[in-house]
């Protein structure tokens, strides 16, 4: 006990510090060995050692003022349905020539096919929005979390006035139509209803005024994918930015988790700027890709057990059956959530980025060795496509040995 | 090394769009259990699972993949081992039916030739939810002259039927291929043909 409150206390020192300058390097030293799960500590570390938040403190109010307004701005211009109703008198810019003062004019309609369109571009985005859709629904399905309202849901889009569209999921609900219900008064139709919606049952939306943490989810990656057109949206992405929103929603000091979202993009968008190159196809092969990194595994492992290499290679078990997966998501799908965490703790906090996440991979290989040894091919893949439960600081303990 | 307790060794695939229920039907057929919570599959999961035909024990290989097109340098490595394959769409999105054509065409690229293909028609429990009927599905099978059948992961509808009509198809070939003293086993139309006997002694 004394030795958590002494770790506390070391925290407080760095982070609670009255000078203004935060001591990085000391943060670094101290977060590499786990954050404390008590305070802001987490949250702020993170966005200390991502870079969202610069080491003077007396710069944050200003930078968070900043980004908060930039990315309210994001949604309202990325999110927002073309011809919503609060895209104000401002929104055309220089473009005094329409006489519509409202976002899209008449020149612009949902069936039109111009390339300049916003209806057109609209459509677009659903097809990535589809799959984003698909997998927020199932993210960290092993906690409720996800599927629970957020305290602050993004006022501009869950008071959606009667507007179809502002939440991101309804633009993709697949619809299904069904005969009858049609009323007729006179000679004209008035009423048809004949649309049903459907949802993943535990992912369901929530009514309007409220929204679910996977929606806010949904929104931060669709962003992303809006600003970073030529990457868009991978599968997996979603296993990223999880534990950042994660960790930021559930941020003690409630005036930086009524910012979680805002706050959750940039870390996310930091980190992205790291591992990006994985994520991209044609990158596989170059410095920094994915099939780079596999390499850089494979050849530590070769260095630290030439046996275990050796046995690997020969039952053909390649590199791609399982760390392709552990070093795209930085081990995010291999371990709970708190587990994560604390690997994350010490992989944000090493400044040769990715030197140590390469290392946990590689005991996490020595570490079964034994059983690696005996096993025939098939229980070999499963063993490191199931990672079977331990205590994840024998794991970092044991990378933390390797040299 | 272990003791072989099988006789024969097939690897199959299973490819089809994200979100059309690969991984549940592997996971019904591996653990005759079902689950609609599953994690997105990154790059390629893999099972094992061994299953008696004609007196043989065939331990089947069954290669999971990631449905989005940015894995398909990681998954198409595996199209070139595989001696079946399964190509899954989902009868309740119309898009998932159409890439089944796409799905082909990467089988032509980079798989073997004489590899053996099923496409299964998923998620057939969802009838209120249909928007492919069976038809259609039965349709393209035949035009690439391909089995098909419509299961259900879910209701547990022909997924251990589909795998093992696979796994025979395979074995067919095989024992055609080892001495060809049975040549007319080789073309073999089951689709009209549903109920099979011996289908009940299969997958024990």
């Amino acid at each position: 006990m004394s030795i958590f409150k002494a770790r506390v206390k070391e925290f407080e020192d760095v982070l609670a510090a009255p000078q203004d300058l935060i001591d990085l390097k000391q943060l670094r030293r101290l977060a590499f060995n786990g954050v404390p799960d008590v305070q802001s500590f987490r949250a702020l570390t993170w966005k200390l050692l991502l870079g969202y938040l610069g080491p003077r403190r007396s710069s944050w109010t200003t930078t968070l003022a900043q980004k908060r307004a930039l990315y309210k701005q994001f949604i309202v211009e990325l999110v927002l349905p073309p011809g919503h109703s609060i895209n104000g008198d401002g929104a055309d810019g220089g473009d005094g020539d329409k006489a519509d003062s409202r976002g899209v004019g008449l020149q612009d309609h949902p069936l039109s096919e111009g390339p300049e369109s916003r209806w057109n571009t609209f459509f677009n985005d659903n097809e990535f929005l589809l799959q984003i859709d698909k997998d927020v629904r199932r993210l960290c399905p092993d906690i409720s979390f996800f599927q629970q309202p957020t305290e602050y849901p993004c006022e501009i889009v869950v008071h959606s006035k009667g507007e179809h569209g502002r939440r991101l999921h309804e633009r993709v609900v697949p619809t299904v139509l069904s005969s009858a219900n049609v009323e007729r008064k006179g000679l004209g139709m008035t009423k048809i209803n004949l649309i049903t919606k459907r949802s993943v049952e535990n992912y369901a939306a929530m009514e309007e005024g409220q929204e679910a943490h996977w929606e806010v989810v949904q929104r931060i990656l669709f962003i992303y994918a809006k600003l970073n057109p030529g990457q868009g949206y991978v599968q997996g992405m979603n296993e990223i930015v999880g534990p950042i929103y994660y960790v930021m929603a559930s941020d003690p000091d409630q005036s930086f988790r009524a910012h979680a979202e805002a706050d959750c993009f940039f870390c996310f968008t930091a980190l992205m700027s790291e591992i990006r190159d994985f994520f991209i196809k044609t990158l596989d092969d170059a410095e920094g890709g994915i099939k780079f990194m596999m390499a850089r595994l494979s050849n530590m492992l070769k260095s630290k057990d030439l046996n275990i290499y050796e046995l690997l290679k020969s039952q053909e078990l390649h590199p791609q059956y399982y760390s392709f997966r552990w070093l795209t998501l930085l081990l995010s799908q291999e371990f709970p959530l708190p587990d994560v965490l604390r690997i994350w703790d010490s992989v944000f906090a090493d400044e040769q980025r990715f030197e140590f996440l390469i290392k946990i991979c590689c005991s996490m290989i020595l570490i079964q060795r034994e059983t690696i040894l005996e096993n025939d091919f098939a229980s070999n893949v499963k063993l490191l496509q199931n990672y079977p439960p331990i205590d994840i600081n024998v794991v970092i303990t044991h990378a933390g040995s390797l040299a | 090394m272990a003791k072989k307790t099988y006789d024969l060794l097939f690897k199959l695939l299973l490819i089809g769009d994200s979100g059309v229920g690969k991984t549940c039907i592997l996971f019904r057929f591996s653990d005759d259990a079902f689950t609609s919570t599953f994690i997105s599959t990154i790059g390629i999961d893999f099972k094992i699972k061994t299953v008696e035909l004609r007196g043989k024990k065939i331990k089947l290989q069954i290669w999971d993949t990631a449905g989005q097109e940015r894995f398909h340098t990681i998954t198409t490595s595996y199209y070139r081992g595989a001696m079946g394959i399964m190509l899954v769409y989902d009868i309740t999105n119309e898009k998932s039916f159409e890439n089944i054509v796409k799905w082909l065409r990467n089988i032509d690229e980079h798989a073997n030739e004489d590899v053996e293909k099923m496409i299964l028609g998923n998620k057939c429990d969802m009838t209120d939810k249909r928007v492919v009927n069976k038809e259609r599905g039965e349709a393209i099978a035949r035009e690439h002259g391909i089995r098909f059948m419509e299961t259900s992961a879910k209701s547990n509808i022909n997924i251990e039927r589909a795998f093992c009509e696979l796994a025979e198809a395979i074995l067919d070939k095989t024992s055609g291929r080892e001495s060809a003293e049975n040549p007319e086993r080789v073309i073999i139309d089951r689709r009209n043909n549903e109920k099979a006997p011996g289908y009940s002694k299969c997958c024990a």
